[in-house]
């Protein structure tokens, strides 16, 4: 079987321009949609995180107290306890911040005390011994905090206990070389020299920053908050949530008439309004690829046809001169093929080319390589499918046509 | 060599049908050179496509080289016209993009051969019809005679035993048309069976016989003088 690759090539070197165009094409869109369908995968991936905590089951609310009647710690202590008796209710814990919402505190801890020595950035929880339920995390080593342990934290002052409970991640960085069961024990410092211990480990729960790069580094601290205005971290049994939403908050509303309850939000709905940026990018990611592929096959479609048209008595011809109609087919797919090949050979500069700007200009990831082979093949394939009916087409013209002076 | 006995061939379009080919009945005996004439319309070309598997028709019968061909499929005609059957067209129907090396490679690609041995075929017939230093040309750069030199060079590249020309000089003045038809007699003189359709009477006199068609049937004729009188009259 003879592929005629060398008058094909020579054939298309002498037409140049639609060769050029669609090479071009084809390049400009693998670079596109190679880079866009590894940017959809990275938020995808970004999407699929888990926060650690049971985010179906699981809302949130503020409390803000005025007026010189309202009695912060007597208000915690009384939601508290009337929250955690409500049927339907697993736990609840006063906090500070919310995993997802992107509100929240950071502080440094250090394995030496000491302005000259690096810390590592952490999130911080404030929450009591009810706190590892609510959030649904898994105490791995040490212990959780007890009663006894709980203080107050004053709203000027903020002194630190001497207590806490890191994640899994944090207790890594801190002491890469450690297994987390040997961490428990260790002190750490915070404000540079004031000492905590580490009691224990949890297994994973998200700070609330989802673009922070120590996302997965969390310190839990055993203090009740004496601020005017806190949040109430609430997870209900399966089922529950959206019946107890209201009900909760008008609980807590008519309890205590010196304070207003607000900012009501489910974990799902936080969740869904953080990543509302990155799910835009990806459905538009997708228009685009979706667009551009049509485009691309579009134009490939309408040279071939063009050609074939242009083409009619050579093909003809050819046919006379003994070319099977799958000769004739065979002859459009391969000089397709050819130029397609040039395109998708600079399409892979371009999109290796377009994703170090991207890396460089806004901190994207560097592009797996199988994504570079993979687009090649699809942009192959697509070209090959845009061909198919305008070289059948070619391939249904009549040999008789090499004689007819049309 | 070829035989057609009674073949009817009916162009349909919307509007009208066109007998072409009405009871055409015909012998070609191998190594003959047949010079086909009659007015325009008559069914020529239409015996021509036939003859060279271009074209399918109605009923009747044809025997090419003892075989009959009527019912062949579409890729054992292509096979049959790639090996048996060497056309010469009118417009020469060179491949614009393919140099003449190409451009006579064309149907040896088809025909499954080796490099080398169709690089020797490929220079023997451009040597035969006297472009041998032209390999590299484009048909673009040549006079129409060199062209049909080189339409004629592929036809024979791949030694078909049966040559089929539709007025292979109607592009060409009269210098360049005889010595195409000299080129031509060369290769009937070699053994290649010729069939052409000519309008012009002084090179329809050069062939070994003229036929004349009418009104898509044959009136064969033996003396080109006659033939004269029945174009005259
Ligand atoms: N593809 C076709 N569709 C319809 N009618 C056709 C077709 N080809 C030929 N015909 C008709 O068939 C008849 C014979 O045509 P043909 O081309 O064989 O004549 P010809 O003898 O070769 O004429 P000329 O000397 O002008 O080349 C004509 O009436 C022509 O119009
Ligand atoms: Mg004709």
């Amino acid at each position: 079987m003879n592929w005629e690759i060398g008058p094909i090539f020579r054939a298309v070197m002498r037409n140049k321009v639609g060769a050029v165009l669609i090479a071009l094409q084809v390049a400009v869109t693998m670079t596109i949609i190679v880079n866009a369908i590894f940017i959809i995968n990275e938020r995808k991936e970004l999407l699929a995180r888990e926060s650690g905590i049971d985010e179906a089951n699981t809302f949130y609310l503020s409390s803000s107290g005025f007026g010189d009647n309202y009695n912060a710690q007597v208000t915690v202590e009384e939601d508290l306890a009337n929250l955690r008796q409500i049927p339907g209710v697993i736990n609840a814990t006063q906090t500070n911040a919310i995993p997802i919402s992107g509100g929240g505190w950071s502080m440094g801890l250090k394995t030496e005390p000491g302005v000259e020595n690096e810390g590592v950035g952490v999130a911080v929880y404030f929450t009591d011994q009810h706190g590892l339920q609510t959030y649904d995390v898994e105490l791995l080593a040490g212990r959780n905090f007890t009663d006894a342990d709980i203080t107050w934290r004053d709203p000027v002052k903020g002194d630190w206990p001497q207590m806490t409970i890191l994640t899994q991640a944090m207790a890594k960085d801190l002491f890469p070389d450690l297994p987390y069961q040997d961490v428990v024990g260790k002190t750490v410092f915070i404000n540079d020299d004031e000492p905590i211990q580490i009691i224990g480990i949890i297994d994973k729960l998200h700070a609330p920053w989802i673009g922070w790069d120590g996302l997965e580094r969390v310190m839990l601290v055993p203090q009740h908050l004496l601020f005017d205005s806190y949040r109430y971290l609430i997870r209900t049994e399966p089922g529950q949530l959206d019946r107890l939403m209201p009900e909760i908050e008008a609980l807590l509303a008519d309890s205590n008439r010196n304070r207003i309850i607000r900012n009501m939000n489910s974990m799902t709905d936080t969740r869904e309004r953080t990543y509302r940026g990155h799910s835009a990018m990806v459905s538009m990611l997708t228009i685009i690829i979706v667009v551009l592929t049509i485009v691309t096959a579009l134009g490939i479609v309408g040279l071939v046809s063009f050609s074939v048209n242009r083409r009619r008595k050579q093909i003809g011809t050819r046919r006379a001169l003994g070319a099977t109609r799958f000769a004739v087919m065979r002859y459009f797919l391969v000089e397709n093929f050819m130029i397609t090949s040039v395109g998708v050979l600079l399409g892979a500069a371009m999109t290796v080319g377009l994703n170090i700007w991207l890396v460089n200009s806004f901190e994207m990831q560097r592009i797996d390589w199988y994504y570079i082979p993979i687009g090649m093949l699809c942009l192959w394939l697509i070209g090959l499918l845009a061909v198919y009916g305008p070289a059948r087409k070619a391939a249904s013209i009549p040999p008789a046509l090499a004689t007819r002076t049309v | 060599m070829l035989t057609m006995t009674n073949v009817k061939k009916i162009f349909r379009t919307d509007l009208v049908e066109t007998h072409a080919l009405k009871d055409f009945s015909l012998q070609v005996n191998e190594g003959e050179f047949v010079a086909v004439t009659g007015p325009s319309g008559s069914g020529k070309t239409t015996f021509l496509n036939i003859a060279g598997l271009l074209e399918t028709f109605e009923s009747g019968q044809y025997m090419l080289d003892g075989n009959d061909v009527s019912q062949l499929s579409d890729n054992a005609r292509s096979k049959i016209r790639n090996q048996k059957i060497g056309f010469i067209f009118q417009g020469f129907n060179l491949l614009p993009d393919l140099n003449l090396f190409d451009n006579v490679d064309v149907p040896l690609r088809y025909r499954g051969w080796s490099a080398s041995e169709r690089k020797q075929r490929i220079e023997h017939a451009l040597e035969t019809v006297g472009l041998a230093s032209r390999q590299k040309h484009l048909p673009s750069q040549l006079s129409g005679g060199q062209q049909q030199r080189v339409a004629i060079a592929r036809a024979l590249a791949g030694e078909p035993r049966f040559l089929l020309a539709d007025e292979p000089t109607g592009n060409l003045d009269s210098k360049m048309a005889h010595s195409v038809m000299e080129l031509l007699q060369d290769i009937n003189q070699r053994g290649t069976t010729i069939v052409m359709v000519t309008h012009d009477p002084s090179l329809a006199a050069e062939a070994g016989r003229n036929i004349f068609v009418r009104d898509g049937q044959v009136s064969e004729l033996h003396e080109v003088n006659t033939f004269a009188d029945v174009v005259n009259g």
